[in-house]
């Protein structure tokens, strides 16, 4: 039998309602929406507590039928009271239920609200301090997972119950939504330190495969690695002993475009981040801009014939060739000339791209300052990135041993790049040697990828998605390569059917207005109709975490990303790190 | 037949009827009512001089309020019928040093003193069978917790013959003495027995259980400034028995009776009253005292000074016998009410013989009372205690169709035929 007494305090009594919506009637405390309570429920000797969350608040005054009226009277009659009103005074909550939490044997699991609690069961308000446990424990299967996202939060404030995300879920893909100021940002620091976290727990614990996850993170305003107050990724990455560091980020995390400008405690673990022309493929394009089906034919038929030297040939052009619709050229080389002014494309040099591949075979974050660089350039980097990273994968994944596996990488990526990373690739892939008949690995026992696209409605539009775009790919096959996108987007409107169908974890965050609002219920992997007036008064940082593989909407408060790297600080220190704030469920 | 109610044929039906009360009713009673008139604006109508919303009281006072509800048709069981009576005693205290006002004692102390509130009873009897004199008298009997037949007839006797008949021996020589056998059982009591309908039954037994929730405040440690009752303290007179002809009657003496004996204002307050001309009053007290004016008004009887008034000279229950009937309003926007007090009480406290003056101190201290205790913003102008105690006591529709499956439950449990519990129209859908 449940100790009812870790529940909470006792609030009230279910009054009306059915299995979706419910009325309860409770005492006039200061409750505020999105508040979560339980409902303590046995029936026919089940033993369940159903979870409900508050979406509307209502004054009651029992034996007062018509409020305005006494409201009146009070007003009027000035010398008029209310006898013994406190005891009468109650508050009438409605809200949804978010489903039930039964125990079977041991273990808790917790269903779709597909029954009702008993008659005026007894409903508990959650209190910190109190109920972190009980929550926690019912609600295990809704909140467990390797990545840590936020606390559990009922109504303004939180319970010790951390809502993380299991990373076999993250190359089903990501959404972030929410508008300027809700939080994206914070978000994205606290995602990047609990991937971190994750790795240092796989260092420690080897066998646990799950564990290593590697992000590439798109860093618009160049706010991780400082940090926004007064830590960044920095802080984390500093506080770790050498031993550490190599491990968690070997020599570099931060990519810039401009190595100067970086801050000196910063650019000792930097690199610029420069891809070569020959690195490019006419789909990474594709993927960004509108291309005329005469134009992607011109390109196609370049690229046939000049293979990696494609963009240099091109650019060089001075005319139409020969069956070319003339204007052809000039609008290819109009959309292609960013590459000539881009200090990132560049003809001839250094790439990293080989280093990025190294970084994220290997279960590292890494940090990309795209704060210099155009629009155009973001995104191209995004896409070439993602499409290496993937057809890396796919070569692996229709190869049965690494002789396959470089006949397949040959084929599919460009070829100076796969000569450069063949030999580490092989020692990625590889199961017991590097030798070509050696059996390749199933990319699920790699570390999961995690790409980020920022400012995805850009990218990430049905216009483009109709084409051939690399992202159409991902979203839909990802799962295969153990690859998975994480789309940060201010807008979910606007974004295209395909990533947001293929889509089974939604954080959503505070939106900008009632029809973002609106796409997000629609969008969400559960249902969350009714939480309309929930988005509307959300704060900076609170968001409601939806996932195909919960039953229950999780709201979640993202703690400031300061708060949870002091908390955690020593965690980072050599073979004593602490694990103490480790929190198993 | 909404279309029927809607035909000019219809409307020409009411018209007669209200040209024919205007004609034969109104006209005697604005004859009657002009008669009263000077009196009424001038002695015994004046205005209620309230407390301060922020009085502090001398000494703060309980006040205590019964109300009951009730059903004659809990169940029917062939020719047998179980009502269910509820009862609700609610106890405020002014506190006005607290300045929670009118706050009720805790429901541990009033359920020590009083047992759990509000109280249910069933009581069952058989219309038909002859048997529901015999019955009702038993229910009676094990409701009303004074037990003495005695002791219950007595106070009536006592009152009604200004002390002259005290005890048994006293109904030597008196109209009442070839009665006396019927006196002493609670059964004989009843002389309507031949009107016994279902709803009578039910009235009775409401009544007795109103008034044995009221007994069981006087006689606990609670004492009270005053105890509401809802109603009217009109006792039924046998007209040839020349006493009550229910037991309510005697025991409704007895109630008073004891309240005297314990210090306590018994009063009962009506909202539905028949008081005839009673808006006029009020349209006179706006007239006089001015809008929201909160004011009473005396209904003297017969043996008043100055006499009885000429609107209720044929009116057979008011004022009721042994009480003392007023009409008051304490807002404005509400039609007036009726309170009644006992009259005897009422001799001993109130009225001062030969001193109108200070007769109507008195009455205003007693009006100064009620009015404060009739502010609540809910009821404004209605005695909140009394208000509390109906809200408690209260059946609703739902409560009763509860009450009714618990029948059908309580009935299979016991292993006895599980019959409809709805009433037979239901079953035609009627």
């Amino acid at each position: 039998m449940l100790d009812r007494d870790n529940l909470g305090e006792l609030f009230g009594k279910v009054g009306v309602g059915n299995q979706t919506m419910l009325g309860i009637m409770g005492n006039n405390r200061d409750v505020s929406v999105g508040e979560i309570f339980m409902i303590y429920s046995q029936r026919d000797g089940h033993e369940r507590v159903f979870f409900f969350r508050v979406l509307g608040l209502e004054n009651y005054l029992r034996q007062v039928d018509d409020m305005a009226r006494v409201a009146g009277t009070l007003m009027v009659e000035g010398d008029s009271y209310l006898s013994g009103i406190e005891r009468n005074m109650l508050l009438s909550v409605n809200g949804r239920m978010l489903g039930y939490a039964e125990q079977r044997g041991d273990e808790w699991r917790f269903m779709s609200p597909r029954r009702l609690p008993d008659h005026l069961a007894d409903v508990y308000r959650p209190i910190r301090g109190k109920s972190d446990e009980e929550v926690c424990r019912m609600l295990c299967t809704q909140t467990d997972g390797n990545v840590y996202v936020g606390d559990l939060q009922v109504g303004e404030t939180t319970l010790d119950v951390p809502v993380m995300i299991p990373s076999k879920f993250l190359p089903m893909h990501v959404g972030i939504f929410g508008s300027t100021g809700a939080g994206k940002s914070n978000l994205m620091m606290v995602l990047i330190k609990s991937i971190i976290d994750s790795n240092l727990d796989y260092l420690h614990s080897p066998d646990d495969e799950d564990k290593r996850i590697s992000a590439f993170c798109i860093d618009p305003h160049d706010e991780f690695a400082k940090g926004v107050d007064k830590y960044g990724i920095q802080s984390v990455i500093e506080a770790m002993d050498d031993g550490t560091r190599k491990k968690v980020i070997n020599d570099f995390y931060y990519l810039t475009t401009h190595k100067k400008a970086t801050p000196r405690e910063i650019k000792r673990y930097t690199k610029e981040i420069r891809i070569l022309w020959e690195e490019i493929r006419p789909r990474d394009l594709y993927s960004i801009m509108e291309f005329t089906p005469q134009m992607s034919s011109f390109i196609d038929s370049q690229f046939n014939l000049h293979r990696e030297r494609w963009v240099k040939e091109i650019l060089d052009m001075e005319k139409d060739p020969d069956g070319t619709p003339s204007g052809t050229l000039n609008a290819v080389q109009r959309r292609l000339r960013f590459l000539e002014r881009s200090p990132i494309f560049i003809e001839s040099g250094l790439s990293v791209l080989g280093e990025i591949f190294e970084a994220m075979e290997s279960g590292r974050i890494l940090v990309v300052n795209t704060s210099l660089m155009s629009d155009m350039e973001q995104f191209l980097l995004t896409t070439i990135v993602t499409r290496t990273l993937s057809d890396m994968r796919r070569a692996l994944k229709s190869s049965g041993n690494l002789g396959d596996f470089e006949r397949q990488g040959n084929m599919r990526l460009p070829q100076p790049f796969f000569t450069k990373v063949k030999t580490q690739a092989k020692a990625f892939y590889g199961k017991g040697g590097v030798g070509d008949e050696s059996e390749v690995r199933d990319p699920r026992a790699l570390p999961v990828i995690l790409v980020t696209v920022e400012e995805a409605p850009s990218i990430l539009n049905p216009e483009l998605m109709r084409g051939r775009s690399v992202f159409k790919d991902i979203s839909r096959q990802g799962r295969k390569f153990n690859m998975g996108l994480l789309v940060v987007s201010q807008q979910v409107s606007v974004l295209d059917n395909v990533i947001l169908s293929q889509m089974n974890t939604e954080i959503n965050l505070r939106l900008g207005n009632e029809r973002e609002i609106r796409a997000c219920i629609e969008n969400a992997s559960v249902n969350i109709s009714g939480f309309e007036n929930e988005f509307r008064v959300m704060s900076r940082g609170e968001a409601i975490l939806t996932a195909s593989y919960r039953e229950m909407p999780l709201p979640v408060k993202i703690p400031l990303f300061d708060t949870v790297f002091e908390r955690d600080r020593d965690r980072y220190k050599g073979k004593g790190a602490k694990k103490s704030e480790k929190r198993v469920l | 037949m909404l279309e029927k109610i809607l035909t000019d044929k219809f409307r020409e039906l009411l018209r007669l009827v209200f040209a024919d009360i205007s004609n034969q009713q109104d006209r005697r009673d604005e004859e009657e009512f002009s008669k009263d008139e000077i009196r009424i604006k001038e002695q015994l109508l004046d205005t209620v001089e309230p407390y301060p919303p922020d009085t502090l009281l001398e000494d703060d006072f309980l006040v205590a309020a019964v109300d009951g509800s009730g059903t004659d048709n809990l169940m029917l069981l062939d020719d047998i019928r179980v009502h269910l009576l509820s009862t609700a005693t609610v106890v405020l205290d002014t506190n006005t040093r607290s300045e929670k006002l009118f706050d009720p004692i805790s429901a541990v102390a009033l359920e020590e003193c009083l047992g759990g509130q509000p109280h249910l009873d069933v009581h069952w009897h058989s219309g038909v069978r002859n048997d529901a004199q015999k019955k009702m008298a038993e229910t009676l009997e094990t409701i009303y917790p004074l037990k003495d037949i005695i002791d219950i007839i007595l106070p009536f006797f006592r009152d009604d013959s200004n002390g002259a008949i005290s005890s048994i021996s006293d109904f030597t020589d008196t109209d009442y003495e070839k009665h006396l056998p019927e006196l002493r059982e609670m059964e004989s009591l009843i002389s309507r027995a031949q009107m016994l309908t279902n709803q009578v039954v039910h009235d009775e037994l409401r009544k007795v259980s109103e008034y044995a929730a009221a007994r069981n405040v006087l006689t606990s440690d609670l004492r009270p400034k005053y105890l509401l009752l809802d109603g009217a303290l009109s006792i039924f007179m046998h007209f040839v028995k020349k006493y009550p002809s229910m037991p309510s009657g005697f025991i409704l003496r007895e109630l008073a009776s004891l309240a005297r004996k314990e210090g306590v204002v018994l009063c009962a307050v009506s909202k539905n009253h028949t008081i005839p001309f009673a808006h006029r009053i009020a349209k006179m007290a706006q007239d006089v005292f001015g809008e929201g004016t909160k004011w009473f008004c005396h209904l003297p009887c017969k043996d008043d000074p100055g006499g009885g008034l000429h609107i209720i000279e044929d009116r057979t229950y008011i004022p009721p016998r042994l009480a003392v009937p007023y009409l008051f309003s304490f807002s404005q926007d509400n039609r007036p009410s009726r309170i009644d007090f006992d009259r005897i009480w009422w001799l001993e406290n109130v009225l001062v013989r030969g001193d109108p003056m200070a007769t109507r101190q008195n009455e205003k201290a007693l009006f100064r009372d009620l009015e404060f205790m009739s502010r609540d913003a809910r009821w404004y102008g209605y005695p909140v205690s009394l208000a509390l105690a109906h809200e408690a006591c209260k059946l609703s529709y739902e409560d009763l169709r509860l009450a009714r499956e618990i029948c059908k439950d309580v009935r299979h449990e016991i292993g006895l035929d599980t019959r409809k519990t709805e009433p037979l129209r239901a079953d035609y859908n009627l």
